[in-house]
């Protein structure tokens, strides 16, 4: 369902996503297994601490968002629970597993959808899932029907033979999934995977993954959007500066506040350029905050008053906007206001 | 998966990424080609026919009949391509590197005079020539003296056209370990532009390992625990292939063209060509490894290569270069892959003759290999464990 703004613009009411569940939820009947456990896990690059001793499950049949601003960590955790990086102390196992005992069998547990589709856009969409599924070892018959599994099941059997380059922004991230899941591991990680969505893409990726989390994959995604955390996972965990902050389900993160900030969440139609970027921030209100990934905005400030002349602002500048909207605002409260704390939050 | 397999399917994505851009591709073969039938053709000289003939513009600055006669010697020498002109229009000729000029100036008359044992003061011959001319120079100085002493000969002694000619003869004769061989200017360009073009696609390859590595599909292998040893080895494989048919195009359309042939061992020539795609596969390899950015890469690579290939004798002759370069020359591998394609092409060579070549490139390729594959370990470690 869509409405119209006082800008003349559309933009869809929420971004709710359907959830037909085919996996048992927690604490129905059985507890679900721990599919990817990190373990006081602690990573430096040189002196600076990029995570400290972080500590996270995430189960099979559950979606668990990373949440937390630019240079939180959340890209670092990712890459040391794909084996991509290793940690200076602690664990990451996957179904039990240490990726220093077997790294293949660790590996096969685990497919990575990094934040830039990770293919070769000089080849087709059939021979990039050819390639990355013998690199996890499949092979002839198997290996054509895993890859034309993995079309259908993000929706391009259609486009099986046209090279990537041809593919749009939300095609190529749907293609990258797709080489995740070709092997069909049971801990799916995501980094950042909307970055460079429009709306309408970003809806259907999340409705695959409700479907591959119902499937029983555990799925591991980071995002600095707090609508998608709160309406795309079954539980969030919140980084600050490498820390684990907060962990819980959306709603148990809700906490009341007496003064709440005004919010709206947008999609540019194209990336402004740097200086004007730079010349709008000048130009806010004391307290008010433009926030741009890609194609994604956050505007926020102290008043709605003041978050309508920031957009106002941003609107005669020529900054176009396909659609925005204003969340209920739970999970912002609780992120911008961290609490204080000594030890790590489990989770 | 095995090792094995692993490494054929990192070989077989690299060969579809060379494939999918077709024209690319295309450029990779023809460009050799051209180029070394340009250069063949620059020095290219029929074996069959007429010698070359220098040219030379005589200057007559004596009325006197002895002068005239030499002058006409001159004229009518097989061994140059003379003609007569005025002092101004010779000095414009010498100036623009076109001819030497053989002035013969007023006294010159006198040499008619000349006696053995005479101390009178000799007359002057003068010869005119560019700065950059000095061979020729001297090739004229040795035609011209020639000449002279005919006409003096004849005119001091009387004696005839047969008598005055030198009391020897003059047999030239090509020494060669090689008893087949037959020099072909093409054989030379096209032995030394394979041997460029291997090493630019070497760097090519390298390249594309070093913006792979930038790219998200290299954490993706990273993340599929695939071995460095693998991707070392798949990228190799590749490269190697595609300089392998580089090799065979180029020395194809030599053979169809232009006459280049294998005069000696096919087998050594096949071993060399092996030899030389495993060193333009190491040069790739050692590329990606110690590159810091595209563009860094590419611009150091392109000055290494153009250096190794001047030294390396690939553009002209290495006896055309200077005693130290010959000697510096000796430390680069290409200098031993123009010589082995060289002893088994033109000079018909055999196999025992092109082994050593072949053994020294193989060796530079090996340790151009040691030396990537070591650094890329390194470097790999380093990211994996947060350092870089």
């Amino acid at each position: 369902m869509a409405r119209s703004s006082r800008f003349g613009l559309h933009f869809p009411r929420s971004f709710a996503i359907p959830r037909p569940r085919k996996f048992p939820r927690r604490g129905f009947l059985m507890p679900l297994p721990v599919a990817l456990s990190l373990i006081d896990v602690s990573v430096y690059y040189g002196a600076r601490a990029a995570l400290e001793r972080v500590s996270l499950d995430v189960r099979r049949g559950e979606i668990v968002g990373l949440l937390g601003p630019n240079g939180s960590g959340k890209s670092t955790t990712l890459a040391v629970a794909a084996g991509v990086l290793d940690p200076a102390t602690g664990a990451v196992t996957v179904e039990g597993r240490a990726r220093g005992v077997d790294p293949a069998a660790f590996a096969r547990r685990v497919g990575l959808v990094p934040q830039e589709p990770a293919l070769y856009d000089e080849l087709t969409a059939l021979d990039n899932l050819r390639f990355f599924g013998e690199l996890y070892g499949l092979a002839g018959t198997e290996l054509r029907r895993r890859a034309a599994r993995a079309l259908a099941r993000v929706k391009l059997s259609d486009r099986a033979r046209d090279r990537v380059g041809t593919f749009s922004g939300g095609l190529k991230q749907r293609l990258n999934l797709a080489a995740a899941l070709l092997h069909d591991p049971p801990v799916l990680l995501l980094d950042e995977p909307t970055a460079a969505l429009d709306p309408a893409s970003r809806d259907a990726l999340f409705a695959d993954l409700a479907r591959f989390r119902d499937d029983g994959h555990a799925v591991l995604l980071t995002t600095h959007h707090i609508d998608e955390a709160e309406s795309g996972c079954d539980r969030v965990a919140v980084l600050e500066t490498g820390k684990l902050v907060a962990c819980g389900a959306p709603g148990e993160l809700l906490r009341p506040r007496a003064a709440e900030r005004a919010v709206l969440y947008g999609h540019l139609r194209a990336r402004p350029p740097r200086y004007l970027e730079r010349a709008i921030r000048h130009r806010l209100a004391p307290g008010a905050a433009l926030e741009i990934t890609g194609r994604r905005l956050r505007l926020s400030a102290d008043t709605s008053e003041d978050l309508g002349l920031a957009l106002a602002l941003l609107l005669a500048e020529g900054v176009e906007l396909e659609a925005y909207r204003t969340p209920a605002g739970a999970l912002e409260r609780a992120l911008r206001e961290p609490t204080e704390q000594t030890e790590p939050t489990p989770c | 998966m095995s090792r094995v397999q692993l490494t054929l399917a990192l070989a077989r994505k690299d060969w579809r990424l060379f494939w999918a851009d077709r024209r690319a591709a295309l450029l990779c073969f023809v460009v050799p080609v051209l180029l070394a039938a340009t250069f063949g053709a620059i020095f290219h000289r029929p074996a069959s026919g007429a010698n070359p003939r220098l040219p030379v513009v005589v200057v007559v600055e004596d009325g006197g009949p002895f002068t005239r006669q030499v002058a006409n010697e001159v004229l009518a020498s097989q061994r140059l391509d003379a003609r007569e002109a005025s002092r101004a229009e010779a000095a414009a000729q010498v100036a623009e590197r076109r001819a030497v000029a053989v002035v013969l100036p007023a006294g010159f008359e006198r040499l008619k005079l000349w006696e053995p044992g005479s101390t009178q003061e000799r007359p002057e011959l003068v010869l005119l020539h560019h700065p950059n001319a000095t061979g020729e120079r001297q090739w004229c100085e040795g035609a011209v003296q020639e000449l002279v002493m005919k006409c003096v000969a004849r005119e001091t002694f009387g004696a005839s056209d047969r008598e005055s000619a030198p009391p020897f003869k003059v047999a030239a004769e090509a020494v060669s370990p090689y008893p087949r061989t037959q020099f072909n200017s093409y054989s030379h360009s096209f032995c030394g532009m394979s041997i460029q073009y291997l090493l630019f696609w070497g760097m090519e390859s390298g390249l594309l390992l070093l913006r792979e590595r930038r790219r998200g599909a290299w954490a993706r292998l990273r993340a599929a625990a695939v071995p460095l040893s693998c991707v070392i080895a798949g990228k190799a494989l590749a490269t190697g292939s595609v300089a392998l048919l580089q090799v065979l195009v180029t020395f194809g359309v030599g053979y169809v063209a232009f006459g280049v042939t294998i005069g000696g061992s096919l087998v050594g020539f096949v071993l060399l060509a092996c030899a030389a795609c495993a060193l333009a596969a190491a040069t790739g390899l050692l590329v990606a490894a110690l590159g810091a950015s595209e563009a860094r890469a590419r611009s150091v690579s392109v000055l290494l290569i153009l250096g190794v290939s001047m030294l390396g004798g690939l553009w002209v002759p290495a006896f055309l270069l200077p005693g130290w370069a010959r000697d510096v020359s000796l430390a680069l591998p290409t200098t031993w892959a123009m010589r082995g394609l060289e002893t088994v092409t033109w000079q018909g060579g055999g196999l025992g003759a092109a082994l050593p070549s072949a053994a020294a490139v193989a060796g530079f390729a090996l340790a151009l290999l040691a030396v990537a594959a070591l650094r890329l370990r390194l470097t790999e470690r380093a990211i994996r464990e947060g350092r870089v």
